[in-house]
């Protein structure tokens, strides 16, 4: 009973944290500098017309909410206009409705265009994932069991240099290496690939994979290999690890049982917090290997000025990382059976 | 238990991204290529020579009317045909059209459209769909380019039975090939059936030398030659059009041969492209060439456009023709591009730039680098250091020569510039405040506000140098066109007239002297024209275009005569 109530609240929060940031997002785009009808088409001979027909296109020809006509510069409007015909709440209810709006650069619905970019980024951020949390785990059990040995002092000195690399930087290298070694340099699938049979598709993307998901696996592996090795090290060193110990237990036991399991606790909240970020992809990484990502959308998006698919892309990173904070409490809850009750 | 989670997930979404890649696909070949495939078939199979192509970009909307990025017009010039084609020394070769006849007032042009052109879908290309393109590009507001750039003087467009086009215009005008060239032909069929908006032509049936097959937006775009093109059937079997975000990554991929070919690379790495095996580097001036310009806020009290919301803040000093003069003699154009462009372009005198061929006034002479006589220049107008801080005021003392001089933040290579110029004109007493715009803020503080003493910035051009002069009108002042607030009403009136003067010679010699008046003048400094690479393997593909006067991957006169090496 109690444990559905502390759940609930949990929910409710997290519901409220996404409204506010919605409302958020849509100020934060209204006041930055400029018009975005005007800045993708600057040219001499465009007509007045031409340039008034975009504004009504994207909608932009309507007061921002009652009594703001804009908000940069700030123009006072009427208040008493219909709110259902300002931009905020046309924003709210196409948001309601699942619709994004249309990009500025492509004239898409932008809903469409990352519906196609989320699952590229989620597979590429996963398999990083996953291989990073394997590797640092195992790297950072073995470092806290063998806490200072050389091997301990090995791995924390890989990995604080893996983590601190830039990680641009590091793709960068990694690409060149790759393109003398015959690893394709971009994108998500050779082209035609589609008309092969799905075995080799997905091998294909495979191959397509190795670069960006090495560099991401690289600068993610030293953070959770430093987290696993404080963390054990610390309950290493409660007295009822002393105790498996005395109780003849070997190695393996002690970690598997007793050891490992209270000390995933910092881990998961790293990685729920990295996992949220995730939809917000490797912005880097995919720029340097042009992988089509919820990154990339946003990358270009930043430098074409493309609002409506930045508006959008927020709304869904805002989304994520309260999801995936939310999947943490309740990972918590497991793991911990003291975070019920406080 | 948890990591067990995270596997069904990733396998869902592996699952779910394959589908999504199925189905995110354009269409098949279409049937009216079958015929083709037949005769394929009956030759012993080789491999199709496919060539990849890398670019730092990717279209953003097939559907012409909406198309902005040079990168769309590229594709829409391979896939489509129009009525003229553009060569690379900057004439007009009639494609669509076997030959035209202009009624003597110059408004009525009668076009003999060839018979037995098709789509690619099979359908005749008749003068019906060029009737029916016209009016949908003139009836189109929305279009931004189409209407109120390409058809304003498009009076009507019929189509007679004999295959013939009429069209009819309100003007008399010089310059109907650059009007109808990117006035790209597409199918009645299709495009009478369709939201003319939000259609994104995904599918793309064209008449031109290659046939859309495959596009991934911002991924990847699959063409496949048309190999019974009237004009131009392309030797190669297929052209792939790979995006790179990344630069660098450009460069490894033509070094290692993963592409035949780049359509822009940066600077930095010419030279070392330039000794790669395999490889050749192309430089010079593009099709429609960039020009960057040093913008002179000139706007005063009588000329602001206060409607327009026209503050006119500029410094007093840049409406006086010998300060502007004095910092052009004081700017060493060629260590601009030295440094800036690392050697790649060439000194710029106005807006009309050296690309625009012939349009371009090259009996100019250009102010000379002389730093001491734009110190003489400034002293003989009075413009002192009386407070012998190193700065020289106006000639009442009033304010010092201090300019503030925005640029984009988007810009990579006006920082530089700007640091360069700092320094050059330091030596003339003249000191600037540097600072990065948002380039949306700029915009805003830019035209017609008016709300700055300087700016680096820059234009692209059109074939026809109509556009860019346009932008010297006073006319041009309040629509926020004009960047400087020049006026001169002769130059107004030869802008009127070269519009209208259907003789060539008499109109380019009104397009130079229009040149000349506005170089006297000091409108602006402009620093250089920049200049496009290339590069493309000869290992694989022969034939390239190269030692043409421009430098343009979107002609397809590179794209149909090369062949694959044996």
């Amino acid at each position: 009973m109690n444990r559905t109530r502390t759940l609930l609240k949990k929910l409710a929060w997290s519901i409220f944290t996404i409204l506010f940031v919605i409302v958020l997002n849509f100020f934060l785009f209204r006041v930055l500098p400029g018009d975005p009808a005007r800045a993708g088409v600057r040219d001499p001979r465009l007509k007045k017309e031409a340039v008034e027909m975009l504004r009504v296109r994207f909608g932009l020809d309507k007061p921002v909410i009652n009594c703001f006509e804009s908000l940069n510069p700030i123009k006072l409007g009427s208040c008493t206009v219909n709110p259902l015909d300002t931009q905020f709440f046309i924003y709210v209810r196409n948001l309601l409705q699942g619709e994004l709006g249309i990009s500025y650069h492509t004239n898409r619905p932008v809903a469409d265009i990352l519906a196609e970019r989320l699952w590229n980024t989620v597979l590429l951020i996963g398999a990083g994932q996953i291989l990073s949390i394997m590797i640092g785990v195992v790297f950072g059990v073995f470092a806290a069991w063998k806490a200072r040995t050389a091997i301990d002092y090995s791995a924390v000195i890989t990995s604080l240099m893996a983590w601190s690399l830039p990680t641009f930087w590091l793709a960068i290298l990694l690409l060149f290496w790759g393109s003398n070694n015959g690893l394709p340099l971009a994108g998500k699938a050779t082209p035609g690939s589609s008309a092969l049979p799905l075995l080799q598709q997905w091998a294909d993307i495979g191959i397509h994979m190795i670069l960006p998901t090495l560099t991401y696996t690289i600068i993610y592996m030293g953070e959770y290999t430093l987290i696993m090795r404080s963390s054990l090290m610390d309950v290493l060193s409660e007295d009822y690890i002393l105790t498996a110990k005395a109780k003849g237990l070997s190695t393996f036991q002690i970690l598997k049982d007793h050891a490992l399991k209270n000390a995933m606790l910092p881990l998961v909240t790293v990685i729920a917090i990295n996992l949220g970020f995730t939809v917000a992809g490797a912005i880097q990484i995919e720029a340097v290997f042009s992988w089509p990502g919820l990154g990339l959308a946003i990358f270009e998006a930043v430098g074409r000025r493309d609002f409506p698919v930045l508006q959008g892309a927020f709304v869904l990173i805002a989304i994520a990382v309260i999801f995936a904070n939310f999947l943490a409490d309740l990972t918590y809850n497991y793991l911990d059976p003291r975070v019920q009750t406080e | 238990m948890k990591h067990k989670l995270l596997y069904l997930l990733v396998l869902a979404a592996l699952l779910l991204s394959a589908c999504g890649g199925a189905s995110s696909t354009g269409t098949e070949a279409s049937p009216a290529a079958s015929g083709g495939e037949a005769v394929e078939a009956v030759e012993p199979p080789t491999t199709p020579a496919v060539v990849h192509i890398g670019w730092a970009g990717s279209p953003d909307s097939l559907n012409p009317g909406m198309a902005i990025l040079v990168e769309a017009y590229t594709i829409l010039e391979l896939v489509y045909d129009s009525m003229y084609e553009l060569n690379l020394d900057g004439s007009f070769t009639m494609t669509l059209a076997e030959s035209v006849e202009v009624s003597d007032d110059g408004l009525v042009y009668t076009y003999k459209i060839r018979d037995g052109i098709k789509w690619h879908d099979g359908q005749p290309l008749t003068a019906e769909d060029i009737s029916f393109t016209y009016n949908l590009y003139k009836d189109t507001p929305e279009y931004p380019y189409m209407n109120g750039y390409y058809t304003p003087y498009f009076e009507s467009i019929e189509a007679t039975e004999n295959n013939e086009v009429i069209l009819t215009l309100t003007e008399a005008i010089p310059n109907i090939e650059s009007q109808l060239v990117f006035l790209y032909v597409l199918p009645k069929h299709i495009w009478e059936g369709v939201d003319k908006l939000e259609y994104e032509n995904i599918e793309m049936v064209g008449s031109g030398p290659f046939m859309m097959t495959e596009y991934v937006q911002s991924e990847f775009i699959r063409l496949t030659a048309n190999k019974e093109h009237f004009a131009t059937p392309p030797k190669v079997d297929e052209v792939i059009f790979q995006t790179f975000e990344n630069q660098d990554a450009l460069v490894q991929a033509i070094k290692t041969g993963q592409l035949d070919m780049i359509t822009e690379m940066p600077n930095t790495a010419v030279k070392s492209l330039k000794t790669a095996e395999n490889v050749e580097v192309v430089v010079g001036s593009p099709l429609a060439p960039g020009v960057s310009d040093i913008i002179f806020n000139q706007t005063a009290e009588e000329n602001c456009p206060k409607d327009e919301g026209g503050v006119c803040t500029g410094h007093p000093a840049l409406r006086d023709r010998d300060v502007r003069l004095a910092m052009a003699h004081a700017t060493d154009k060629q260590k601009l591009i030295d440094v800036v462009l690392l050697g790649l372009g060439s000194p710029g005198l106005t807006l009309i730039p050296d690309g625009l061929g012939v349009w371009y006034n090259d009996s100019i002479k250009d102010y000379e680098y002389d730093a001491a006589k734009a110190n003489k220049i400034l002293d003989d107008a009075g413009y002192l250091d009386t407070d012998s801080d190193g700065v020289r005021e106006l000639p009442d003392g009033s304010r010092p020569l201090n300019f503030r001089l925005f640029w984009p933040s988007d810009s990579i290579t006006a920082p530089r510039m700007a640091e360069l110029l700092s320094e050059m004109w330091a030596e003339i007493g003249v000191t600037l405040e540097m600072q990065a715009v948002d380039p949306d803020a700029l915009t805003a503080q830019c035209c017609p506000a008016f709300d700055f003493d300087m700016m680096l910035w820059g234009w692209g051009s059109d074939p026809d140098p109509s556009a860019l002069l346009y932008v010297y009108t006073t006319e041009a002042i309040p629509t926020g066109s004009s960047e400087t607030g020049y006026s001169n009403p002769a130059f107004d009136e030869l802008y009127a007239q070269q519009q209208t003067t259907l003789d060539f010679e008499a109109r380019k010699a009104i397009v130079w002297e229009m040149q000349k008046i506005v170089h006297d003048d000091v409108v602006y400094i402009i620093p250089y024209y920049e200049q496009a690479t290339q590069a493309f393997r000869t290992d694989r593909f022969s034939g390239w275009l190269t030692g043409q006067a421009k430098v343009e991957l979107s002609d397809v006169s590179s794209l149909v005569v090369i062949e694959p090496v044996k």
